[in-house]
């Protein structure tokens, strides 16, 4: 077997051009800035049928020619990975192998896209996302990595097991192919093997589910804790809120890694710290959602119980099984009846994770809650003697969704670069795992020679992360304009 | 730039058509504009919010921002065309030729910079005056705004000052260069009414001392009457009626101008007898206005075939100095007729006494230094011994500016605070100490509120419907979900709107239709009192004669008792029965509405009478103009509250009004005054408002 050059017979096409259009788009854009910073734009006249027109200077030539200079690479672009997903590696090289690779992320891609842009209109705010090109391109990144995640899960996408060692494939470069390879293996390493000689591309794409699966989540369990005390401490004010605050404060000022380390050390461990952290923590969604029920409904006691008697039962089963493990602190459910148990490592990055997000979501909350209690639906709630949870939940709570969405999604940002942190220094995560943080620090020691094994990890997060903020600011700029 | 000698008009406004452009459509905010600035002249623009008025002045300023764009026609001050000035040609004359007021002082100010700081720079970068010259040119003009101490002022920062104060700098600040247009935008709508008084009045004199043109942009037709010569009225971006103020008060050639004044009220009518004539139907949005005449579907004059067919050019009226109408059958409409006016509708009767207040008193109190909860304790007495009786569908209105102590009052009754002392008896049944969480539901649902700003009254995610449901599942009003479904679209029908609203969003809804929700809602329980908290003071003139003509048709028909909270007089003297006047947490004045709008008065009620613009001008005002500001509730003068901008305290011996808070005296049957005037003194008074035909 041949090793594969990067875009393979195709590049031998169309390299050239694309490398061409580069240079003139590259080119062309800095004319237009030194253009546009000698105040050489043109004047924009408007017709007497009421549309605009610019004259056309020079700055407006070039202004198009950008433009379409851009729209054809674009279209070269996609061209590789269109012709590397019919051609495969034979026509394609490693791009198009990937390409082809990730057909179902693809295919997800295009039917989630193709369905929400027809059905914008009835979507809510999630359909007027489609109308900011910053928000579709985050929303098209982070959902790349969602359906990566999953279908590699189900181990659609991967090329080998990611934790299997394939002897003579130690740091190999992308395209390298497999040796001894035997019918019915994946013939190349499309992204090389790593120090340990594992497939590059199949542990990121098994660290993507680990990503995906634990940063939202965590996301999730820390707004469901700064909720729940934020909403009380801005609508009550006062004492309480003057104690909440300084003890969201105080975490906020302990160092983020130190407590990490705390956590892990194995005499904490063994105390149950981080067990009973968990404890407290996860109920938090529990007290939110039995509240907002209960305020919702409690005038209708006949369709409350049962509701609450379900949804309760249902969490706290949840939680329990979350909770306890056998061989911790925590082991109240027999084992007939808990429903899983969590390693203890991905434990204690949930809790610290939640730990330290929780007093930010907190004072946003908070913050939000303050300003939303002067309005006048608000009274209108107290003139007719709703109570101080229903207020907060259902006439405050919907009302602060705007920036709450918004941090949401930066928040999972920032946890998963907090995971790839503690992924870095060998916390929390088996040694093993194929999560990014812990990759990119397995490659980071022979980074100067074998970049691949670090690169392809720390590109993932980049464009993870990437995805999330251009999300968010789509959703903040389309949140504005209701 | 030089300051070129030029007697020509100094504004000139020609055919423009100003558009926004959003990336779904154009959207026309101003079309066909006409109108023209004579020096010294003051023109008013009167038009509904969203009308296109205050586009205009941002067109004349050049100042259209990224998406606005004049499409159309010219804008030419001192015969020079605006649009063709370059960046540097317009930032000379805006500031220094044309100044511009805005609405909110405190935005309009540096809030980072001394006020001395802010007016100089006028000067020293407009004329490259010296820093000592504009100094003094600075204190020239704080004294000519007639603000005390000038000296302090200027070394003052923007919040240590009141809003009027604030707005005063904020007219020095526009003159301070000598310009000769000015721009006033709604500059007097977020100041409270004798404060408004005076404002206008500082204008109007500084525009005759100056010289100065203005273009006066108001909603409110009372101002415009007493500040401007001429006037223009608006409507959906097209000026419908201009020309001389005693042309288009009195002899109106267009139906819109028409119907505003027969929607707003003017003294002489009544809830009963006349009543107002609410505008039919709702405002085109920008983007949906109709065919030929764009106030068509809503006149009472359209012609089917004709209103609706082309554009409609602005006429000249035959007779009239540069009066101008945009009406294809102004020379057929029978202008003088009088409205059709509907049955006369019967008096009710007021009942048994539903609510009593007596002596009733809120204090507050406010630590000097929140942080550390030490340090000396500050009472703010909010209501003092305020004692009133409500009847059975009777409206009581509660007069007074802000931090009269009205909207304490209202929380207090509500349940949402409890009373310092005194009682408050609804049915027999003291209720001054029950918080809200401890009430019956039956009490909660008596008493509703309906709130002032329609924008913010409703959860904007939640459905109309679902609010409503709400409130009946609260008040347990039916005994499933189809009945309380079945009650909301009910409610829906009393407030005369659609059932087909039930599943809008508020956003969805205009100002009024919101605050018809709103209303909707207070009356989910069967309230049988109803504190509506200035219901109408944040809607269109248009809007307002609809909804409390709303208001009084459920009243008629459930008896309800109206506690109507607003500082404008002229609608309380339309509908209520009897008016509580309130200064400073003291009610000053209380009678029937006749007894308080005539003669002897209270001072402060004088002033206020005075205060209040009145769009007729037929209508002969006693001018009083009160000194000063409100004093802070936190530190009140010492014996009668007002006796600091009283104009009759020389009256009273020995300083009586310093020492005492006078006691509360019957004047007439019902009719009480808390003032230490002699009865002669009080006998003395004149009327106000005189009706100069009558």
């Amino acid at each position: 077997m041949e090793p594969l050059t990067w875009t393979g017979p195709l590049g031998a096409y169309l390299d050239t051009i694309t490398l061409a259009l580069a240079a003139a788009f590259f080119v062309a854009v800095l004319a237009m800035i030194a253009l546009n910073a000698a105040g050489a734009t043109g004047r924009v006249v408007t017709n007497p049928d009421g549309t605009l027109s610019t004259s056309g200077s020079p700055y407006d030539l070039l202004a198009s020619a950008v433009k379409w200079i851009g729209v054809a690479l674009i279209g070269l672009v996609l061209a590789y990975f269109v012709v590397g997903v019919f051609g495969g590696p034979d026509a394609g090289g490693i791009v198009g192998a990937l390409s082809q690779r990730m057909t179902p992320v693809w295919i997800a891609l295009l039917l989630t896209f193709a369905i929400s842009i027809g059905f914008k209109r009835k979507l809510g705010l999630y359909g007027k996302l489609f109308d900011s090109t910053v928000g579709m391109i985050g929303f098209a990144l982070v959902m790349f990595w969602v359906f990566t995640g999953v279908f590699g899960a189900l181990d659609m996408i991967i090329t080998h097991d990611p934790l299997s060692q394939v002897s003579g494939m130690k740091n190999k470069v992308p395209g390298t192919p497999l040796s001894g390879a035997e019918e019915g293996d994946y013939q190349w390493y499309l992204l090389g093997g790593d120090n340990l000689a594992r497939d590059v591309f199949s542990r990121v794409v098994k660290g993507a589910w680990v990503v995906v699966q634990i940063a939202p989540l965590a996301t999730l369990f820390a707004f469901m804790v700064g909720i729940t005390l934020g909403l009380p401490a801005g609508f009550y004010a006062g004492k309480l809120d003057t104690v909440l605050s300084f003890i969201a404060n105080l975490i906020l000022a302990f160092p983020v890694i130190l407590l990490f380390y705390l956590l892990v050390t194995p005499e904490i461990v063994a105390t149950g710290l981080p067990n009973y952290m968990a404890a407290v923590l996860f109920i938090f969604p529990l007290i939110f959602v039995g509240v907002l029920l209960n305020a919702r409904y409690y005038t209708q006691p006949s369709i409350r119980t049962p509701l609450l008697l379900v949804v309760l039962g249902f969490l706290g089963w949840i939680y329990l099984s979350l909770i306890s493990a056998s061989g911790t602190k925590i082991n109240i459910l027999p084992a007939s009846l808990d429903l899983f148990d969590i390693p203890g490592g991905i434990l204690v990055v949930f809790v610290s994770v939640v730990f330290v997000n929780a007093p930010t979501v907190f004072r946003i909350v908070r913050g939000l809650a303050l300003d939303i209690k002067t309005r006048d639906y608000v009274a209108a709630a107290q003139t007719r003697g709703e109570g101080p949870w229903y207020i907060m939940l259902w006439e405050i709570l919907p009302n602060a969704r705007g920036p709450l969405i918004v941090d949401f999604c930066l928040r999972i940002g920032y946890t998963t670069i907090l995971l790839g942190t503690l992924g870095f220094f060998g916390l929390g995560l088996p040694p093993e795992s194929p999560d990014w943080g812990t990759t990119i620090n397995d490659g980071r020691r022979l980074l100067s020679i074998y970049p691949h094994a670090a690169l392809v990890p720390a590109l993932a997060l980049l464009t993870l992360v990437l995805g999330l903020n251009l999300l968010a600011d789509g959703l903040r700029e389309e949140s504005l304009k209701d | 730039m030089a300051k070129s000698d030029y007697d020509g008009p100094i504004l000139e406004i020609d055919k423009l058509s100003i558009s926004f452009f959003t990336r779904l459509r154009e959207i026309p905010a101003v079309m066909d504009f006409s109108v023209t600035v004579q020096p010294g002249e003051a023109v008013g623009l009167v038009g509904e919010s969203g009308c296109g008025k205050s586009t205009v002045a941002l067109g004349v300023m050049q100042d259209l921002g990224k998406n606005g764009r004049i499409v159309g026609g010219t804008i030419k001050f001192k015969g020079r065309d605006l649009s063709e000035m370059s960046q540097e040609e317009l930032r000379d004359i805006r500031g220094s030729e044309i100044a511009m007021i805005y609405q909110e002082p405190m935005a309009s100010l540096n809030p980072a910079m001394k006020i001395g700081k802010q007016l100089m720079e006028v000067p020293m970068i407009h004329q490259g005056m010296g820093e000592k010259e504009a100094y003094d040119r600075a204190l020239q003009v704080v004294t000519d705004v007639k603000l005390p101490d000038p000296k302090r002022i200027l070394d003052a920062y923007p919040h240590q000052l009141s809003g009027g104060q604030q707005q005063r700098i904020v007219i020095a600040m526009a003159l301070m260069s000598e310009p000769s247009l000015l721009i006033l935008d709604e500059p007097t709508t977020a100041l409270d009414v004798t404060v408004e008084a005076a404002v206008v009045e500082l204008v109007k004199d500084l525009g005759k001392k100056y010289g100065t043109s203005m273009l006066f942009i108001s909603h409110n037709l009372g101002l415009v009457l007493e500040t401007c010569d001429r006037i223009c009225v608006m409507y959906s971006g097209e000026a419908v009626e201009r020309g001389s103020i005693q042309d288009v008060f009195n002899k109106m050639q267009h139906p819109y101008t028409q119907a505003l004044f027969r929607s707003i009220p003017l003294p002489g009518a009544d809830k009963n007898s006349r009543p107002l004539i609410a505008i039919p139907g709702n405002f085109p949005l920008p983007h949906e206005r109709p065919q030929g005449c764009n106030f068509g579907p809503r006149c009472d004059y359209f012609e089917a075939g004709r209103c609706d067919h082309g554009d409609i050019t602005m006429s000249p009226v035959a007779g009239d100095d540069r009066h101008h109408t945009r009406c294809l059958r102004f020379e057929e409409i029978d202008w003088d007729a009088p409205p059709a006016i509907g049955d006369a509708k019967e008096r009710s009767e007021p009942g048994q006494v539903v609510l009593k207040m007596d002596n009733l008193k809120k204090y507050y109190e406010v630590a000097a230094s929140a942080l550390f909860g030490g340090g000396e304790k500050k009472v703010v007495k909010a209501n003092e011994t305020l004692s009133f009786e409500a009847r059975e569908s009777e409206t009581l209105a509660i007069v007074g500016e802000s931090g009269c102590g009205k909207s304490t009052f209202a929380k207090v009754l509500m349940g949402l605070e409890t009373a310092t002392d005194g009682t408050i008896t609804l049915d027999n049944n003291s209720i001054e100490d029950i918080p809200i969480e401890a009430r019956d539901t039956k009490t909660i649902a008596d008493v509703q509120m309906v709130f002032q700003n329609p924008f913010d009254t409703l959860n904007p995610s939640m459905t109309v419907g679902r609010q409503i449901i709400r409130a009946l599942e609260i008040f347990k009003v039916g005994k499933n979900e189809r009945e309380r479904h079945q009650r909301m679209l009910e409610l829906l029908d009393l407030v005369k709107l659609p059932r087909a609203f039930a599943d809008r969003m508020p956003r969805q809804l205009s100002g009024g239709q919101k605050q018809r929700v709103g209303i909707a809602r207070a009356f989910a329980g069967d309230a049988r009192i109803v504190v509506a908290d200035e219901p109408v003071s944040a809607l269109d003139v248009s809007v307002q004669a609809a909804v409390t003509d709303l208001l009084m048709e459920i009243q008629r028909e459930q008896k309800t008792t109206l506690l109507f909270i607003s500082h404008d007089l002229s609608i309380v003297r339309y509908l209520s029965d009897r008016v509580m006047v309130m200064y400073l947490g003291h009610v000053v004045e209380l009678g029937s509405t006749d007894q308080v709008f005539a003669p002897p008065y209270h001072p402060y009620t004088e002033a206020l009478l005075s205060a209040v613009p009145i769009a007729d001008t037929s209508v002969e005002k006693k001018h009083i103009v009160l000194e000063g500001d409100i004093p802070s509730a936190m530190n009140p003068p010492p014996g009668c509250p007002f006796q600091t901008r009283c104009r009759w305290k020389s009256e009273v011996a020995d300083g009586l009004c310093e020492k005492e808070v006078p006691p509360v005296r019957q004047v007439a049957d019902g009719h009480q005054i808390k003032c230490h005037l002699s009865s002669e003194a009080l006998d003395r008074m004149e009327a106000v408002i005189k009706l100069a035909a009558e």
